[in-house]
């Protein structure tokens, strides 16, 4: 009996392997001939992406002088797909990169992508030369610029409180680190809402994994005058959690947590639910990016279309007892690389980088971010005004077009019709905001480079910091047990992290 | 499957491949064709998903970067398992995995008998039947549910059982966020989830149990504790040794998504297990070979102790399952 199973058992595994063998070798490689078409490779974010003759693609391909087409794939799927991408034969000629992650890392340094520092820096494509040099430092590999990065806002994190327990209490938007403590002792002990009852509390922070990644409590550290991540200390860098100003921050905010002015579940909520509170008149303060407010706002519209101008209050970053400083974002998110595999010669990659300079100019980026003017938007006094009836095209534009998107020159696209004049003074304030503290904001001397011990073994070093810092504000170890979690960060290739930057510090500064 | 074996009990059939003998193994291939078709799904599964993908672990000496491909990465050796064999975590990693695999293999493994004997006892069949029902519906929850369900019951504040739980013993604690109750709640989850399911084949077994044997025993005077203990016990005893040769292969494999969904900055000391590991190290950064390594190294243990316990079972004089 059993050597009657082994027949098709071994029929049917020689049949899948040269299946598998076939379906491998798809033609893909490239030749010395001019460029026809672009291929990109891009997330998206909306429901469907958009076909291969949709007006955008062909407006975009009329600009950029190449038959762009792309490849579009889910944004959750999108780093194993570049990995998966980078590893097989058919590699498209521009790449959207989302981080500098091992696979990318090592492709890039084995010759896998065009090195672009010269290019960009020639003048050649004016829309390409960045207008934030710090940014494009952040997005490069130790000193070499593999990609057109995809700007952010550099500012994002901002103090979002509940205006009205505010003006319950008779109390002001805060200005220092102290002011948001009394803020949030205030909210717990000083029944804001004013029904007699103990029910509220001050902050409310979620469960956050990592470190220097926007956390509520990186915030408060970069206030305090830790650092971003790394600190400038004596001509060498240090990790900021190796600072006094980083332990005196820690100290903020275990009296927050032990007095009870923090949800009691900081180290459990699900970051999704973090309106929740705020929204049930729970908690009050939310230390986040300032689209949250704006978030926040659309949703008091729907609990309360009357008096919804009066929840929300936004304020910019706080001074801490040190000195003034703002917490940036990274200023980017990703990169459009160019793998060598698709672009073969130097005439090639010029042409990539000629559309790539088109794909930035003003009307690319209302084309990319709006969809066709007179189509899906028409412009009054200057803003873009939707067309609700295309409600489906816009998504599909701005969930995937967008994606595209470099702006590293500044992005002129029309401003967008906000709902009402509440909302157009938030979006002013925002604005102003951001140029307040963008003169404060302190940067990651270390973020363009790349430390391989970090590439290997970074999450687990970033975990031992991250989870100490909980374990410190939640009083389960003190002093004692933080030291030692630093210390096990030092054993565990937080030496080797520190050797490797320094290195690069000295050699490229 | 009667035929099959009619088939098998023939005598003769030499081992020696004589022309007869193939001609005999065509003729079979045809007469048995649908069995054949029946089997193809099954060893199309494993043939994709179990032995192709064995392939590809060889990245584990390899050090492999995707755009250079499997072929083209350079041969490292042992380094990756070295490395990891001499991580700091490791030892915290193995005790935190044996202590969740031996929960889970000493006490959710025999409540799943003692639900399964007790099923078995009860006499009325609408009972039993609906019984059966409602412990199995759990097992179709995904871990996402159980998980949210048990955040929502614990929840600090307005959780159900944490608001009854500090009614009845004056307890405030943060079960969710608290390192000693981490591997409770895991084995309560799991007791949850997956008892009912594994019922099914023990209760299988102990529909294969010998009536006779319990008439005889009725009248010979044995109780109730007593037929339990003499006759359904070592009835179904093989099915138990089996299962739990194949459980302790699964040693290491202690469930991903139940713990990691679980796990949070205040209990991870307790919560960190080989399985995590390899996520953090092999898809957060994208160290497949590290991670493929520590995924062989897993396969590995677990191949030397199934190969173990079936080895102790036989030397009980118990059947293994090979």
């Amino acid at each position: 009996m059993r050597s009657r199973k082994r027949i098709p058992v071994a029929i049917l595994a020689v049949g899948s392997l040269a299946l598998t063998a076939t379906a491998c070798s798809d033609d893909g490689a490239g030749s010395a001939e001019p460029l026809e078409s672009l291929d990109i490779m891009a997330p998206f974010f909306s429901a469907v992406p958009p076909e291969e003759d949709d007006p955008i693609d062909a407006a975009l391909s009329e600009l950029a002088g190449l038959d762009i087409s792309v490849q579009w794939v889910p944004n959750t799927d999108y780093g194993a797909k570049t990995n998966t991408v980078l590893a097989g034969d058919d590699i498209p000629d521009v790449m959207v990169i989302q981080g500098k992650d091992q696979a990318f890392v090592q492709t890039a340094e084995a010759g896998g992508f065009w090195d672009l520092t010269e290019y960009l820096a020639s003048g050649d494509y004016p829309n390409l030369v960045t207008e934030n040099p710090e940014v494009q430092e952040a997005s490069s590999v130790n000193g070499k610029v593999y990609g057109v990065y995809r700007a952010r806002d550099v500012i994002r994190s901002s103090v979002i409180l509940r205006q009205d327990w505010l003006d319950n209490l008779g109390l002001e938007l805060p200005e220092t680190t102290d002011d948001l403590y009394e803020i949030a002792r205030a909210f717990t002990e000083d029944d804001p809402d004013g029904n007699g009852e103990d029910d509220t509390y001050g902050m409310i922070n979620p469960m956050w994994g990592g470190i220097g990644n926007g956390s509520p409590y990186d915030a408060i550290e970069v206030w305090h005058g830790s650092g971003n991540l790394w600190t400038e200390e004596g001509g060498a860098l240090v990790p900021a959690f190796t600072t006094p100003e980083w332990s005196q921050a820690l100290e903020y905010e275990r009296d927050l947590v032990s007095n009870g002015y923090v949800n009691a579940d900081y180290a459990t909520m699900d970051p999704a639910t973090w309106n929740e509170p705020f929204l049930n008149g729970e908690g009050g303060i939310i230390l986040d990016v300032q689209s949250r407010a704006a978030q926040l706002v659309g949703l008091f519209k729907e609990q309360d279309p009357d008096n919804f101008d009066k929840y929300v209050g936004l304020a910019g970053q706080l001074e801490g007892p040190n000195g003034t400083f703002a917490m940036p974002t990274a200023g980017y998110s990703g990169f459009l690389a160019v793998p060598r595999a698709g672009v073969q010669t130097e005439e090639q990659l010029k042409q990539v980088l000629t559309a790539l300079n088109e794909l930035n100019t003003t009307e690319a980026q209302n084309l990319m971010n709006h969809g066709i003017e007179g189509d899906n938007f028409t412009v009054e006094d200057g803003v873009a005004v939707f067309d609700t009836s295309k409600q489906d095209f816009t998504d599909q534009v701005t969930g995937a077009w967008a994606q595209l998107g470099m702006n590293v020159a500044g992005y002129n696209a029309y401003p967008l019709q906000q709902p009402t004049e509440y909302d157009q003074a938030l979006y002013q304030l925002r604005l102003d905001l951001q140029a307040e503290d963008l003169a404060n904001a302190v940067f990651n001397p270390a973020a363009g480079f790349v430390s391989p011990t970090y590439t290997t073994n970074g999450a687990q070093l970033d975990t031992i910091i991250a989870d100490a810092r909980i374990q410190y504000i939640a009083g389960q170890i003190d002093e004692a047990g933080l030291q030692a979690a630093i210390d096990n960060w030092h054993a565990s290739g937080g030496d080797e992290v520190t050797q490797e930057i320094n290195d690069l510090y000295a050699e490229l500064n | 499957m009667t035929t099959v074996l009619e088939v098998d009990r023939e005598p003769g059939a030499p081992p020696s491949r004589t022309p007869a003998r193939r001609r005999r193994l065509w003729t079979d291939a045809v007469r048995y064709r649908w069995l054949f078709l029946l089997m193809l799904p099954g060893v199309l599964y494993f043939v994709l998903f179990r032995f192709w993908p064995m392939y590809g672990a060889r990245i584990a000496f390899k050090n492999y970067i995707p755009f250079l491909g499997i072929d083209g990465s350079e041969w490292v050796g042992l380094t990756h398992f070295r490395e990891f064999l001499s991580n700091p975590d490791f030892p915290r990693l193995l005790e935190n995995t044996l202590i969740l695999a031996g929960l889970s293999l000493f006490i959710a493994f025999p409540l799943t008998i003692v639900l399964a004997l007790l099923l078995n006892e009860l006499r009325l069949q609408i009972l039993k039947r609906t019984v059966q029902t409602l412990v199995y519906i759990p097992h179709f929850l995904s871990w996402t549910v159980v998980v949210s369900i048990t955040a929502l019951l614990f929840a600090i504040g307005n959780g159900p059982l944490w608001t009854f739980l500090g009614w009845a013993f004056g307890t405030d604690a943060n079960f969710l966020a608290d390192p000693d109750w981490f591997r409770p709640l895991i084995l309560m989850q799991e007791v949850w989830k997956n008892t009912g399911w594994g019922t099914i084949i023990f209760l299988a077994a102990l529909a294969g149990v010998d009536q006779e044997q319990y008439e005889a025993a009725v009248i010979d005077g044995a109780g109730r504790w007593q037929r339990v203990w003499h006759i359904t016990i070592p009835s179904i005893l093989p099915t138990i040794v089996v299962l739990l040769i194949l459980q302790t292969g699964q040693i290491l494999n202690t469930g991903f998504e139940q713990i990691y969904l679980m796990s949070n900055s205040l209990n991870r000391t307790v919560a960190d297990v080989f399985d995590t590991y390899v996520y953090f190290a092999g898809i957060e950064q994208g160290a497949y070979s590290y991670s493929t390594a520590v995924g062989l190294f897993k396969a590995i243990v677990g191949l030397v102790l199934i190969f173990g316990t079936n080895w102790l079972a036989k030397r009980f004089n118990q059947q293994g399952i090979f």
